[in-house]
């Protein structure tokens, strides 16, 4: 069947067989990697993408549920050498080892920080929640958040 | 007046290291409560180097999602690969028949482990197959590998092998493991391996002791849980030679285990250590680059591999189980004067690391306590379960567990506040270690005295 | 009732392989405008190895981070490699990588030597200049040097060289020996907090005071550190792989093996102890492994201090904590004499 779906902001389509999962299409159909297969049943979070803004386990979607859809990947965050804020911060804090759970952590802080653009501790352990890293014990990540949060709040208060 | 050379000598970068503190270049660091953590953006152009909070070069990738990891890596005309896995946690393979599965739509090869040309690996013993090909002995255990067109094409394919097996009993606790009538997994003895460490007279030293204490504290058996799941590929370059991307984290000794399994020459082979999603000692043997191998030449078409979750949990080797039981010898003010420890260390159906973990755990074992008299007497058990291998801390984790909970069991005993009680009897610089090594660039005592400061230890029980 | 609670527990944990050779080679370039390549057999496997490893070589050669470019991981490129384990890397591929740099720096000093009018054990490697020890203003851009050893003199600075930590076999019969050449030492204390009527434990705080000799990289030192912690909370109140009496595993997969999220992380705070060993790459030895072995003690402890329990075997599950109180409970009832 023919799904199409917009991805970060370009229409893209593929012929796939129904019982495809939006993940698969992503790496497979539509060459984006990013996005990476951990558990393939919803457990750790590697896959989480933006579905019309929201955050989803790419692994527990069908393909064809997608289908119409707006999707957002970790490709979609960044230029070809420009960062976004909250990846200029991973960056300088150091918020990954190996990297493998960064695109999925880095996409639901993301989900966060477009609703709450200043969040506490305990709001970004929640939102994080779902997104399993085994090296980091969370703590850089953490404070990369928190720090885009300052920011914004500092711009905020200049402004 | 004369001018000396070495009168103008700058102060030498390693005095300054040695003194180590702001002044040298190298930041004092603390991540403090109530502090933001440091962050350095130009850290990487600043010379000296060393010190500095440099940010990754591989940053860029990995926060970008361009990193390519093995399983995010494809050849024209590549192969996916799938493996059955073992029905029984011990049993012999009486007969393996493929036929179905190689009718099935997208097969185009199998192999079993008879297909091997040198059907064993393992850092120390090499008692492991690479695929089973006699007996399994745990669940794990890989027996019959399918390459199909795709990665669902090669699962439905491994429904329609039939292995017949004919089960032997089975031992899944170490202590039964150990007894002459237990099943036995390997050989005539399921231990097989021992270390001893002895020093001084420790029954004497308990006699004289004005408190003896015993415990036994056990651990259990956990797994790596690497995000990112084993993953290899494997090819076949025109010259002849095999390439081998793999998610392993030590290449020069997967090269090696190549070579053997393969019965190559080393030359002939390369290994590729790709980019790893997490190791923490799971990935450092072969799994299944053997199998791909004999697959790609089979196919004659590029073959990947990649763990599923389930896989990891069941065939991935996991940190071994310590059961320790351990006596102490103490005088009423705290020094202890004596400590004999017995470790079982269960380590699962094959031998894989266990000769470095039980090694490791026994010296490790009594602490890093001055001890005069000392007996440390430790046993890896095989039992039908998921192999043990190398886990970040190879023991370490488990003896400190025993130690540690047993010192605060005498501190509590005799009375004396647990901080005091470690720094009567912790290592000091020329200390003897518990197998006479002189340590030196010791640092237990300053390490205690910093988290005491931190938290107000002092104070808080005053 | 929540019940609060505080435990200490320290360690030691070495470098290296015990006794067995487990050498590293590495070969270090000075490429023609001053940058340099390393290449080196290790694999990084997230920790940040080959970072460390482009600071050491940087160091030696007077260069900042930034200058240096670490190649890895091919068995037809690289040298041979032991592997990332055991806490070798930056202690045992750092040496290789130090003694490599200091072989090409040579080069760089006999080439310059005569350039500056003066002996080449007069020249220093530093902020990216060869400059005479003592008189600086004396000083060519490594650049400079790096291309006229390369492009005039023929001489490409390069250097290669290994390194496996000396170490004595270990007695059969009684384990005397000197099975590493090196050690590292840490505490940890954490806070708890115990609900005496679910037994779950709560970890509040973490404290961490870890020596690695010279912090390469603090900032990695850290996450090691951060990383290793959030193992050993694993290790004492969650993961657990079970069996069926048939062998199988009852739980292969994340919904049921239970290991820590970003909710099940405390405050945790660091201090690197202040340290230096003479026999490491500028006094550094090595973090990866000893940051999981202390947390799970400090917790036992922690809740032994809180509500009195001593917790026998791992993971400290809410079960365990309730069967020990209800036990300690008993005990305590027993003891009450009958009116």
């Amino acid at each position: 069947m023919d799904v199409t779906i917009t991805v970060n902001g370009k229409e893209r389509s593929a012929a796939v067989p129904p019982e495809t999962t939006l993940l698969t299409m992503l790496r497979t159909n539509l060459g984006l990697t990013g996005a990476k297969l951990g558990c393939d049943v919803g457990d750790c979070g590697a896959c989480t993408v933006l579905v019309d803004g929201e955050p989803v386990n790419a692994c527990l979607m069908l393909a064809a549920q997608v289908d119409g859809r707006e999707v957002v990947t970790i490709e979609g965050l960044s230029g070809f050498q420009t960062l976004s804020p909250l990846q200029e911060m991973f960056d300088l804090f150091s918020s990954f080892q190996c990297g493998f759970c960064a695109p999925g952590m880095i996409i639901s802080a993301k989900a966060l920080l477009d609703k709450n653009s200043s969040p506490t501790v305990a709001e970004v352990r929640e939102a994080l929640a779902g997104n399993l890293c085994r090296c980091t014990g969370y703590t850089k990540i953490i404070d990369a958040v928190m720090e885009v949060g300052a920011r914004t709040a500092a711009g905020a208060e200049r402004a | 007046m004369v001018i000396k050379v070495e009168d103008t000598l700058r102060t030498d970068r390693l005095t300054d290291l040695k003194e180590a503190g702001d002044s040298a270049g190298v930041p004092a660091v603390a991540r403090e409560r109530g502090r933001a953590p440091q962050i350095v953006p130009d850290a990487n152009q600043q010379t000296p180097a060393v010190g500095q909070r440099v940010t990754r070069p591989d940053s860029r990738p990995h926060i970008t999602g361009q990193t390519r990891y093995i399983d995010d890596m494809s050849f024209p005309n590549m192969l996916h690969m799938k493996i059955l896995r073992s029905e029984y946690a011990h049993a012999r393979i009486v007969n393996i028949d493929v036929s179905e599965a190689e009718k099935m739509p997208g097969v185009v090869a199998t192999l079993t482990g008879k297909e091997i040309p040198v059907n064993s690996f393992g850092p120390s013993y090499q008692d492991q197959p690479v695929l089973a090909d006699d007996k399994v002995r745990h669940m794990g255990d890989g027996v019959v590998a399918v390459a199909a067109e795709t990665e669902q094409q090669a699962q439905d394919a491994l429904a329609r092998i039939k292995v017949d097996y004919e089960k032997l009993p089975l031992v899944l606790d170490p202590l039964e493991a150990m007894k002459e009538d237990s099943p036995k997994i390997h050989g005539e003895s399921n231990i097989y391996a021992t270390k001893v460490i002895r020093k001084g007279d420790v029954e004497q030293a308990l006699a004289r002791a004005d408190l003896v204490m015993e415990a036994r504290f056990s651990t259990q058996m956990v797994e790596h849980v690497p995000m990112e799941p084993h993953a290899t590929i494997a090819m076949w370059e025109p010259d002849g030679r095999i390439k081998i991307l793999s998610s392993l984290g030590r290449i020069t000794l997967g090269r090696a285990d190549m070579a053997r399994t393969l019965d190559m020459p080393v030359n002939r082979i390369q290994v590729v250590g790709t980019i790893v999603g997490g190791n923490f000692g799971g990935k450092n043997e072969i799994t299944t680059e053997p199998v791909l191998a004999l697959l790609a030449r089979k196919t004659g078409r590029p073959v990947k591999g990649v763990f599923t979750r389930k896989d990891e949990f069941v065939s991935s080797t996991t940190r071994h189980p310590f059961i320790m039981d351990y006596k102490t010898g103490v005088m009423k003010d705290g020094r202890i004067v004596a400590r004999k420890v017995r470790i079982v260390a269960d380590g699962g159906a094959y031998c894989s690391w266990s000769e470095t973990t039980l090694g490791k755990g026994a010296i490790l074992s009594v602490g890093p306590y001055r001890i005069d008299n000392l007996e440390v007497k430790a046993y890896a058990v095989y039992t039908n379960k998921t192999t043990c291998g190398a886990m970040r801390g190879f023991g370490a984790p488990q003896v400190c567990f025993g130690y540690e909970s047993h010192m605060d069991d005498i501190a509590r005993e005799l009375g004396i506040d647990p901080l005091e009680i470690r720094l009567r009897n912790v290592f000091d610089e020329g200390s003897p270690s518990p197998t006479g090594q002189v340590l030196h660039s010791v640092a237990v005592r300053e390490s205690l005295d910093t988290v005491a400061d931190r938290v107000g230890w002092k104070e808080q029980t005053q | 009732m929540k019940r609060r609670g505080r435990g200490i527990a320290c360690m030691w944990y070495p470098i290296g392989f015990t006794v067995a050779a487990n050498p590293s080679a590495a070969v270090v370039k000075v490429n023609e405008d001053g940058t340099a390549t390393v290449l080196t057999g290790t694999v990084e496997t997230g920790q940040g190895a080959l970072t460390v490893l482009g600071q050491i070589a940087a160091e030696e050669l007077g260069v900042a981070a930034a200058d240096v470019h670490v190649v890895s991981g091919d068995t037809d490129a690289t040298p041979m490699d032991t592997g990332a384990i055991a806490s070798r890397t930056t202690y045992v591929t750092g040496n290789a990588i130090q003694m490599a740099a200091a072989e090409a720096k040579k080069i760089l000093f006999e080439v310059a030597a005569p350039m500056l009018g003066v002996r080449p054990e007069q020249l220093e490697a530093r902020d990216r200049r060869i400059q005479v020890i003592g008189f600086p203003q004396k000083n060519l851009p490594i650049g400079e040097v790096a291309n006229h050893a390369q492009v005039v003199m023929g001489r490409p600075p390069l250097g290669s060289a290994s390194y496996n930590p000396p170490t004595v076999a270990m007695d059969p019969e009684t384990g005397q020996g000197k099975p590493f050449s090196t050690y590292v030492y840490a505490a940890q204390v954490a806070e708890v907090e115990v609900d005496d009527e679910t037994g779950e434990v709560e970890v509040l705080r973490i404290v961490a005071a870890h020596d690695c000799g010279t912090p390469i990289n603090p900032t990695l030192v850290e996450g090691q550190v951060e990383g290793g912690i959030s193992m050993g909370i694993g290790l004492a109140l969650q993961e657990e792989i079970l069996f069926d009496d048939e062998g199988r595993q009852i739980n292969p997969n994340l919904t049921n093996y239970i290991m820590p999220t970003s909710l099940d992380m405390p405050e945790i705070e660091v201090d690197i102890v202040k340290n230096y060993d003479p026999t490491g790459p500028f006094g550094a030895k090595g973090v990866g492994e000893p940051t999981s072995v202390p947390t799970a003690a400090a917790i036992a402890n922690a809740i032994f201090d809180a509500v009195g329990v001593r917790i026998h075997s791992l993971p400290a599950t809410s079960e365990k904590v309730l069967m020990g109180l209800r036990e300690k409970q008993k005990a305590e009832q027993k003891r009450i004499p009958a009116e």
